[in-house]
């Protein structure tokens, strides 16, 4: 998913470094007894999530808390490192039975399940969560356009109409998907929040601001769009292996300075904040608060796009000198030291990540070469070309902004920057008619596959508006081996593929990565942060763990 | 006083003139050239401009970093003269521009009252209507996305011009309608009413007549739109809708160090100065200029009380 910040752990890294703790580290589907039980809780998100309609939000600003309001058929397990990428079932009574040929899909709809509105849960409402998605151009819609029909459906334009591929029988809430090839991570796709549950009668229309209700331990029961939005725990909400959540209310305040953000939860007026603190604090706070902030990495990609669409990032040699000059360690100190330099897409921990040693534009983690990138662009007769860098206003990004603005001047172009607030920015870049020619991207796993990161360069995703490959990257050899790759069904057999795919992304130069970000949990004085602050590894803060002393 | 800060004001223009030859010479930088991973001699030793950790370092009284840096490792000197640039250049043009229209407006409206000065009065009580920072940031935002183009007049998006319109048309009420209230005085005085009698058509006496006698009341206003455009440009800069990053005005520098105010208070509190400086700067000059041309204003607060 699109991040302004993160939500997947390493997980591999933390396996080896977190310690499955406290209300979600458990498995035995009661964690919540695990924490005290009740009272309200104040956290703060630095803008406003793209969405709180589970058929669009797609960064980890919304599915953070969105997890815990619309369970899809699947969903992981509530916890920390490896164990926590296992596929669970979740609105559905067990795993999907799959076909041999790996293209038919089949659930049951768990049998008395309630919306929080009271309202039943019928195996229709799936369909109709789909529909939505395909409706409403949502950025997941590349996850869904496998299912047979769902392109007769889009393209027919009547929202209406029907996905002949999925079959549902409200009487025994089976629920059977066909798609038009195998596809070897669709569970996977089936355990996002796009497949999150809503009612069928739940218009074709962004519900940010009255969002839907969904089946989870939470209910958004207040949206005011750019100031606040609030969650209350669901009574009666019981699903195996989904923690029912500990404190009663969770009100999320939109708070743009990361400072004030960092002062409040030390001071105790925020229980919690999304962002990392500031640099400003960050000493402070490790020094004098260790013992409720924590650090940790992430299976992630910061890069910058470069769209392929537009001069003079259709020319493969300046967006070579755009990776030679790029210094990560520069921007590891605009990110306070939590930045790990890197050379490729898929990052370290996901099967097919390419091993490039040397990194063919030098240490990852090292100086740039700027006069080397200089006289590329002098090469390839881009000197002086005019180019528009586009950073969002959230913490930390404006200074990266400047610092590849900067860096683009040195090497010989003209570039200007331009700074887009967060709550729209991705929504901005990925629409077509912005011919955003580069800028600051980042991508976090929305599940444990190297699909998840290559479907930024894979062509067959583009589309004019949400789009997420935001380069516009489009490779006959790249769509065609992610096409051919998707329906295996033993990634590990096949990594090695995936590498290759890796490898030429790096090789051609179609976005230029600069590392993964770590990220923080730092909970105020009142919160028991011992036992109650489970990172999950896709979905970063697990929200239901929070619990006061 | 007045004249002390007249003089304080010529001195920060001056100051802002030579921001080229402090960062050539001195500062050996460019305001906009980042250097993150960069290192100074400080007592002997090499420390890195911005730390790992992500500590611009402080002022080091002397050329290169004289004020510090920046997250980016600018130099905060070099940005703040620059910075002084734009924010000057900016105040300066915008209530250049701000006299302008509004001279114009009130003295068309001022002058044929009526149905002009009804048309004239509602638009600029509409404007005033709104607080000027919300109706600068409004329009600031609209046409910082996608500029402005009327006919053949055209404003590129992120253009410092964007400001100067924005700023300039915020305070046009605040000046036109003292102008109008003059001009609906001396429209009744006997030396127009001879102009008139000898045939001078409207424009010629508005400016050959009305004119000359609103010189003293534009005088008067024109320090206090100057520093009221540099402030609003300042707040706009800050939040976000005014001068655009990397280019640096005192605005924007504050907004950049509020998040680094305790690590790092001089990226705030430099530019914050220099802005208080001249706004108060031009506003004591401009006290000066009204006492000097409004005798009952200096006679008043001259007079002794028995």
């Amino acid at each position: 998913m699109t991040a302004t910040r993160s939500s997947l752990t390493a997980l591999a890294l933390a396996l080896a470094t977190t310690v499955a703790i406290g209300c979600g580290g458990s498995s035995d589907g009661d964690q919540a007894s695990a924490g005290k039980q009740g009272g309200s809780i104040t956290i703060a998100q630095g803008s406003q999530p793209d969405s709180l309609d589970p058929a669009l939000a797609y960064t980890s600003n919304s599915w953070e808390p969105l997890w815990l309001v619309y369970t899809p058929p699947l969903t992981y397990r509530r916890a920390e490192g490896a164990e926590g990428a296992e596929l669970i079932p979740g609105a559905a009574t067990a795993l999907p039975n799959v076909s041999a040929d790996g293209r038919t899909y089949s659930f049951k709809i768990r049998k008395g399940l309630k919306y929080s509105d009271g309202s039943p849960v019928a195996a229709d409402d799936f369909e109709h969560a789909v529909k939505r998605v395909l409706n409403l151009e949502s950025g997941g819609t590349y996850l869904f356009e496998g299912i047979e029909g769902a392109t007769q459906y889009i393209e027919a334009g009547d929202a209406e109409g029907d996905i002949g591929g999925i079959t549902a029988d409200d009487r025994t809430g089976e629920v059977t998907i066909e798609l038009t090839a195998a596809d070897g991570g669709f569970s996977n796709v089936l355990a996002t929040t796009f497949a999150g549950l809503v009612p069928a009668d739940t218009p074709f229309e962004n519900m940010t601001k009255d969002p839907p209700p969904g089946v989870g331990p939470y209910a958004i029961v207040k949206s005011v769009p750019n100031r606040e939005f609030v969650m209350e725990k669901v009574p009666g909400f019981d699903i195996p292996d989904i923690p029912k959540g500990n404190v009663d209310t969770i009100t999320t305040e939109i708070v743009k300075s990361a400072s004030r953000q960092a002062q409040d939860v030390i001071a105790g007026d925020l229980d919690y904040m999304q962002d990392a603190p500031p640099n400003d604090l960050a000493a402070e706070i490790k020094a004098r608060h260790s013992d409720r902030y924590k650090e940790w990495p992430t299976l992630s990609v910061n890069y910058f796009f470069l769209n392929q669409a537009l001069p003079p990032f259709d020319d493969k040699q300046v967006r070579e000198a755009v990776n030679v000059a790029i210094d990560s360690t520069a921007i590891a100190r605009i990110l306070g030291g939590r930045l790990s330099g890197t050379c490729s897409l898929v990052p370290t921990g996901i099967p097919g990540h390419a091993e490039l040693d040397p990194c063919p534009f030098g240490d990852p983690n090292g100086p740039g070469d700027k006069a080397k990138a200089e006289q590329m662009i002098k090469d390839a007769g881009a000197t002086g070309e005019k180019v528009t860098v586009y950073a969002n206003n959230d913490p930390t990004r404006p200074e990266i902004g400047q610092y590849y603005t900067a860096l683009l001047n040195d090497i010989g172009l003209d570039a200007d920057l331009k700074v887009i607030d967060g709550a729209v920015y991705f929504s901005t870049i990925g629409n077509q008619k912005t011919k955003a020619q580069t800028g600051l991207a980042s991508w976090y796993a929305d599940f444990p596959h190297p699909s998840t990161f290559l479907q930024q360069v894979d062509g067959t995703t583009i589309q004019p508006t949400n789009n997420g490959n935001y380069g516009n990257v489009d490779d006959p050899q790249i769509n065609k081996e992610i096409a051919a790759l998707l329906p295996e069904p033993d990634l590990q057999a096949v990594a090695n593929r995936w590498s290759a795919l890796d490898e030429r992304v790096v090789e051609e130069s179609y976005i230029a990565p600069y590392g993964s970000e770590e990220l923080t949990t730092f909970l105020s004085d009142r919160m028991d942060f011992e036992n109650c602050s489970t990172v999950h590894p896709l979905y970063g803060n697990d929200y239901s763990s929070f619990c006061l002393k | 006083m007045a004249l002390a800060f007249g003089v304080l004001f010529v001195v920060l223009v001056l100051g802002a003139l030579v921001a080229p030859l402090w960062a050539s010479t001195v500062a050996d930088r460019d305001p906009n050239r980042t250097n993150e991973t960069g290192k100074i001699e400080v007592d002997g030793r090499q420390v890195d401009v911005v730390s790992l950790e992500g500590v611009p370092i402080g002022p080091q009284w002397r050329g290169e970093y004289f004020l510090g840096a920046d997250a980016n490792g600018r130099d905060v000197m070099v940005r703040l003269l620059y910075g002084a640039r734009n924010s000057l250049l900016i105040g300066l043009a915008a209530a250049l521009l701000t006299t302008i229209l509004a001279t114009i407006v009130g003295l068309v409206a001022g002058y044929f009252g009526r149905w002009v000065d009804a048309v004239a009065r509602s638009t600029l009580d509409v404007i005033w209507a709104f607080p000027v920072i919300l109706l600068g940031v409004a329009l600031g935002t609209s046409l910082a996305v996608g500029g402005l183009q009327i006919g053949p007049f055209e404003l590129e998006a992120g253009s410092m011009a964007i400001s100067i319109l924005v700023i300039a048309v915020v305070y046009v009420p605040y000046m036109a309608r003292p102008i109008r209230g003059e001009v609906l005085a001396l429209r009744e005085r006997e030396f127009v009413e001879a102009a008139r009698a000898q045939g001078a058509g409207p424009l010629r006496t508005m400016v050959g007549e009305l004119l000359p006698n609103l010189t003293s009341t534009i005088i008067v206003f024109a320090p206090l739109m100057v520093a009221n455009a540099i402030l609003l440009e300042a707040a706009l800069s800050f939040l976000g809708v005014g001068v655009v990053p990397p280019d640096p005005s005192w605005g924007n520098m504050i907004d950049a160090g509020v998040d680094k105010l305790v690590t790092a208070p001089h990226l705030a509190i430099a530019p914050g100065l220099m802005l208080v400086l001249t706004v108060l700067a031009l506003n004591v000059f401009g006290d000066g200029v009204r006492d000097a041309f409004d005798p009952r204003s200096s006679a008043a607060w001259g007079t002794r009380r028995p």
